[in-house]
């Protein structure tokens, strides 16, 4: 038994003995579950899983304490009712909005920030991290750090703009479905049923090998895959409002459709809809990330993250993480949106009860 | 008050707090209760009162977002602020138990009556399952249902509201509880569906020497059930007093504010002779798909006079207004204004015919569009028919501002959300009003109003109808608000119009046997209102004839 | 129970027309290609003849309704033609890989889904607790993650690092049903953390969307205990909800499937599915996706009936 061993112990048993003790139930519960899952890990695992799991509990905190730091930040920046609002955030959420801020920065200023270009070879193929590459070269010799910064510009704001597209082609829908009403709104429901009865990434192949692979098309795709879900939920929350008396005031007032939506009903349903927003974008996102690991998506050799894991999967099977590196950048970024969105749509629901 | 019976339930200085915006606030701020056996009493108190939140504490129980923060709750002896949560159980159905407003909503639709109302009683052992079933079928009888051996073994969506609430009443009695809560039980329910439900609960709390707590809104309901009537204002008791006491002599100043609510009435006009009416309704049919909602509907509203159009739910007043503004085109007959015929769609009016027929809703609160200041509310109509701009339009508003009674300066850039339910009326009234029209329709613009805050919109509506000649057609379910400022009356029931005349023809007999039956429905401040009704029309026939 | 009859039927017979449509839709798409499949195929090197001969060989000389309902009528029993690139028969080739990918699916459904549900039912009687905001965080992580993320990382430590299970899932006629098990484990693994995220979240949500229903608190008010008003009062009116939770998701499974299966060379109808985009084999694409939305109707259709048929309101017709 060392030091850090011993030291290990003490922390955890010390702390949740002092959260006993000033009656934290739940952080009680919390530290104690973790000393005796502990117990078993040191039993199977040594001290290597001990070490794991400092690690994991540091980069917790750490990831804590930079949501909190962000939050006061924000808090501190923002107007009034802006800052009544951050303070219900939960750190989840300022987590969120943290990376989803760290990676606008870094997709805006890439050229600034990258060492190299993206695809500027430098190097050996597969050369292990340096201090010229911090965190080594991809399979043709390209500085990996630069092409997943590059990667925040390219893959990001594809996805960006694909999601733009469908939202605007599906809530102008929708919108104008549950004015109008009538045939309109049915024949727009039956092709968005149609539309929706095939799996997304299904219909995205069988377009891709249709019109082939280039961005224009990607875009194009992506939004008429996504625009009838953002239309069946626009219609729903359009649906909602156009019930409303008010609606039926300014019909009888003879205002025209333009009028409705532009007045009536969108202030009355922006709140859903940038909900919707950030989950559609986490699809979009994982759909064209999904295409590009299949080699079906933005094509080298523009940087890309799905097509990085791609090139890049060889070296799992010599135990390194390196294809998980542009795998986890999708992903954070995934988490980050749908934390931030998961506290939006707590607030809209916890609002009306 | 010959001799004092048991306390069953005493209730010491309750407070009970909210979890709203991230903090607690209290809403009920330290109200006392004494409940003695076999008592009723009456809880009353507008909207916010805390009414059903005490009614649930004499359960020892809280919604989720609510808990009891402070006082003492003993019931028979036993203190329940500190009982356990199984011991509260435990009374929870078997000792006490609870009617809900709405019993469509609180029978478990997966369920048949009959097994819903066993559960309690099985589970505590009180009777065998035969039994439970047999003495359910005895209540059911109790409670005049129709076909009480075979009712139970409905499934609630297959039953009535009116006998669904009498079902949970039978449901509640199960385990011969010592207290019932009454949440409003009738308050969903049409008036002639009322009375039955009203009669059968207040002879089985009788029969059974059952104690109850009675929370409702509605005076002349209270009057009929409760021993004791306690009055309510924002979790504050304002008093008490034994029900005849408390209808002759109330002693707060609030209290006297809600006895004096239906004393406004004003001169009832006659019908001008030479003069056309303003909206002549002719002969007019109108179907939802393939189901006829109106027949044969006719009437005339003359300017300056208010048409009050009566039914329940779905008589068809409401669709009447919808043929009238063009929402919903008749397939036969016809709309006049002022003589000349409108187009069936409101698409194919013109500005002015639309600028000319306004509307006032009943939910104010989905009338105003949330997101929008009070000045572009009341401006849009201004702006959008008479083309007002900067300064016009600015002075304008203001003036309507001041026609509704509120401050401009004060109330310009407000949104509607910012304002209580009376004012949020007044600037529907407002709205309208900017369109400069010469008839409104005014759809229940009191039924979500507290009494109060109703009797002000009322009489602002009658102030203007004489300042600015407006021709009025009411719908109402409401007899006390067509008493007070009718000229005309509808009676409308099933889409068919039932009787019509001047108000005062209508309201002095003989009636046609409908009009007879929703009038003498309606409850009265008179504690024997109910007893005697009941004598009048014998016992035996309520039942058929509200069901007809 | 007439009534439901004629509801189910009613919904069945949409099932079919949507097929339909998207029979038309699949066959379309194909028709949009510039130029038309002989062109797209022999790329532009190709010489007049060699297009005028594949026209010939694929009938591309017909009107496209006609060929439209020679390729239908062939579908409906099977016959989806022969691969532009091998020349073999599609369905024969199709066959085998669906077989396969089906028993993935129920592999990871097997696990999937009572353990989601399950959970589910635990977090939403626990919700606002810390475990519910754990399991919060979790399956949103969980969600959010490609489904190559977590197939990799499974690989990285529970295969190259630990070896307890092989990376690749190829699968071979002799092997025993353990065998076939194990070595399918991370695939189907991989499949059940995306699906038991999503399936959790869902029944979490219908519970506490569930347990808000007045009659709930009646069942409270009347002092039934907690087990028995989530067993009698609430789990009868769950089925609904419980029962779509499950069908979007299997659906979900059929077809998130494709990444799952290139991440672990396993030979099921998504690999070959993305094969053939990748070299323009039209009639495999097209009998591929019609295989796949056939699946996710007939998974949604199930769902719909099933929702149907457990609804009191409708089996207890007025």
């Amino acid at each position: 038994m060392d030091y850090f061993v011993l030291g290990y112990y003490t922390l955890l048993i010390g702390a949740s003995c002092l959260a006993a003790y000033y009656q934290q139930r739940p952080i009680f519960m919390l530290l104690f579950s973790i000393t005796l899952v502990s117990f078993v890990m040191g039993i199977i695992g040594g001290k290597e899983a001990l070490w794991t799991t400092t690690v994991v509990a540091a980069s917790i905190g750490l990831a804590a304490g930079t949501s909190y730091g962000f939050r006061e930040f924000l808090i501190n920046i923002s107007g009034r009712e802006t800052q009544k609002m951050l303070r219900t955030a939960p750190l989840t959420a300022s987590f969120g909005m943290f990376i989803i801020f760290t990676y606008a920065i870094m997709g805006i200023f890439a050229p600034v920030i990258a060492p190299y270009g993206e695809a500027e070879v430098i190097g050996g193929a597969f050369d292990p991290p340096d201090e010229n590459m911090l965190l080594g070269a991809d399979q043709l010799g390209r500085d990996m750090f630069s092409r997943i910064v590059y990667g925040a510009r390219n893959t990001v704001g594809l996805a960006l703009m694909a999601t733009g597209a469908a939202f605007v082609m599906g809530a102008m829908a929708g919108m104008l479905a549950a004015v109008k009403g009538g045939w309109f709104d049915q024949l727009m429901g039956r092709t968005a049923d149609v539309i929706m009865s095939v799996p997304s990434l299904i219909f995205a192949l069988l377009l891709l090998s249709i019109f082939g692979t280039n961005l224009t098309v990607l875009v194009v795709i992506v939004a008429v895959i996504y625009a009838p879900r953002v239309f069946r939920l626009t219609r729903a929350v359009a649906g909602n409002v156009v019930v409303m008396d008010y609606i039926e005031a300014a019909k009888l007032r003879g205002e025209g459709t333009w009028y409705l939506i532009r007045k009536e009903i969108l202030p009355n349903s922006t709140a859903p809809l940038i909900a919707e927003f950030g989950l559609e974008f986490c699809f979009v996102f994982l759909l064209l990330a999904g295409l590009s690991f299949l080699g079906l998506g933005i094509q080298p050799p523009t940087a890309d993250w799905g097509s990085m894991v791609r090139e890049n999967a060889t070296l799992i099977s010599f135990g390194e993480i390196t294809p998980l590196i542009p795998a986890a950048a999708i992903a954070l970024l995934t988490v980050a949106v749908n934390f931030v969105v998961d506290w939006m749509l707590y607030r809209s629901s916890g609002l009306k009860t | 008050m010959t001799e004092k019976k048991e306390i069953l339930l005493k209730i010491r200085d309750l407070r009970i707090e909210g979890y709203s915006d991230e903090k607690w606030i209290e809403i009920v701020h330290g109200v006392d209760l004494t409940l003695r056996r076999g008592e009723v009493m009456g809880l009353i108190g507008e909207s916010g009162a805390g009414k059903s939140t005490i009614g649930l504490a004499a359960m020892g129980f809280a919604r989720d977002g609510c808990r009891i923060s402070g006082g003492s709750v003993e019931f028979d002896g036993l203190e329940l602020t500190t009982t356990a949560e199984e011991d509260l159980r435990a009374l929870r159905g078997n000792r006490i138990a609870y009617v809900a407003q709405s019993a469509a909503a609180s029978f478990n639709p997966a369920h048949k009556l009959i097994d819903q109302h066993t559960e309690a009683p099985v589970y505590y052992r009180i009777r065998k399952r035969m039994e439970a079933q047999e003495d359910a079928m005895e209540l059911y009888e109790r409670l005049r249902l129709p076909n009480p051996r075979e009712i139970g073994f409905r499934y609630p969506h297959q039953v009535s509201g009116g006998q669904l609430q009498r079902a949970m009443t039978a449901m509640a009695m199960a385990c011969r509880p010592d207290l019932i809560i009454f949440d409003e039980p009738t308050t969903a329910l049409d008036v002639t569906t009322q009375i039955e439900v009203l009669a059968a609960i207040r002879d089985i709390v009788d029969q059974f020497n059952t104690a109850a707590i009675y929370i409702t809104h509605d005076l002349a309901v209270v009057a009929q059930m409760a021993d004791t009537i306690k009055v309510l204002l924002k979790g504050n008791e304002v008093e008490e007093a034994p029900t005849a006491e408390m209808l002759e002599n109330p002693k707060e100043e609030y209290t006297k504010s809600l006895w004096a609510v239906r004393s406004f009435k004003r001169p009832q006009k006659p019908r001008p002779t030479s003069e056309e009416p303003v909206v002549s309704v002719q002969n007019v049919d109108a179907a939802y798909g393939p189901v006829k909602v109106l027949d044969d509907v006719s009437f005339d509203v003359y300017s300056g006079m208010t048409v009050a159009v009566v039914g329940e739910s779905g008589s068809g007043k409401s669709t009447t207004a919808r043929v009238i503004t063009g929402l919903l085109p008749p397939t036969t007959g016809r709309v006049l204004f002022k003589g000349e015929e409108l187009p069936p769609n409101y698409r194919s009016r013109t500005k002015d015919q639309l600028r000319q027929a306004q509307m006032i809703y009943q939910m104010a609160d989905t009338a105003l569009n949330p997101k929008v200041q009070i000045h572009e509310i009341i401006g849009r109509p201004a702006q959008f028919y008479g083309g007002l701009k900067g300064a016009a339009l600015k002075s304008r508003i203001d003036e309507l501002l001041d026609l509704i009674e509120l401050e401009p300066a004060k109330y310009f850039h407000r949104y509607p959300p910012e304002l209580s339910g009376g004012q949020k009326q007044r600037i529907g009234i407002a709205r309208a009003l900017a369109a400069e029209p010469t008839f409104i329709i005014c759809d229940e613009v009191t039924s979500a109003l507290d009494q109060l805050v109703a009797e002000g919109i009322l009489k602002l509506l009658d102030r203007l109808q004489k300042e600015l000649n407006l021709a009025y057609m009411f719908i109402t379910h409401d007899l006390a608000t067509v008493r007070s400022i009718a000229d005309e009356v509808v009676v409308m029931k099933q889409g068919k119009v039932v009787e019509q005349g001047p108000k005062d023809v209508m309201f002095t007999p003989p009636h046609h046997p409908y009009t007879d039956l929703l009038l003498s429905s309606v409850p009265e401040m008179d504690p024997n209102w109910l007893t005697t009704l009941l004598e009048e029309r014998g016992v035996d026939n309520i039942g058929e004839a509200a069901d007809k | 129970m007439k009534d439901v009859l004629i509801i189910v039927l009613k919904r069945l017979g949409l099932g079919l027309i949507t097929l339909f449509v998207i029979s038309i839709l699949i066959f379309g798409a194909v028709e949009l290609l510039p130029g038309d499949i002989a062109e797209a195929v022999l790329g532009q090197g190709a010489t007049e003849e060699n297009v005028a001969a594949m026209r010939k060989q694929l009938g591309l000389d017909r009107p496209a309704p006609v060929r439209y309902l020679d390729w239908l009528s062939g579908a409906v029993v099977g016959d989806f033609g022969n691969s532009l690139v091998s020349g073999s028969n599609v369905s024969e080739v199709i066959a085998p890989r669906f077989a396969n990918t089906l028993f993935l699916a129920a592999y990871a459904a097997v696990i999937a889904v009572p353990l989601a549900i399950i959970l589910g039912v635990i977090v939403a009687l626990l919700r606002n607790s810390v475990f519910d905001r754990v399991a919060n965080v979790l399956t949103l992580t969980s969600i959010s993650s490609p489904e190559f993320f977590l197939g990799y990382i499974l690989i990285l430590y529970l295969s190259v690092k630990t070896g307890y299970f092989p990376a690749i899932a190829k699968l071979s006629s002799d092997m025993s049903l353990l065998e076939v098990l194990h070595r399918t484990f991370l695939p189907a693994l991989t499949m059940v953390l995306v699906v038991m995220a999503h399936m959790m979240r869902m029944t979490r949500a219908a519970i506490i969307n569930l347990l808000a229903s007045p009659y709930i608190e009646m069942a409270r008010l009347k002092g039934t205990p907690a087990w028995k008003v989530i067993v009698k009062h609430a789990l009868p009116n769950a089925w609904a909800p419980i029962i779509n939770v499950v069908a979007l998701n299997l659906a979900y499974l059929i077809t998130g499937v494709v990444l799952v299966e290139v991440v672990f060379v396993y030979p099921g109808i998504g690999q070959l599915l993305v094969d053939a985009v990748t070299k323009r084999d039209f009639p495999v694409v097209q009998a591929c996706c019609l295989v796949f939305a056939a699946t996710f109707i007939l998974l949604n259709l199930a769902a719909d009936v099933g929702s149907i048929l457990t609804n009191p309101r409708l089996r207890h017709p007025k």
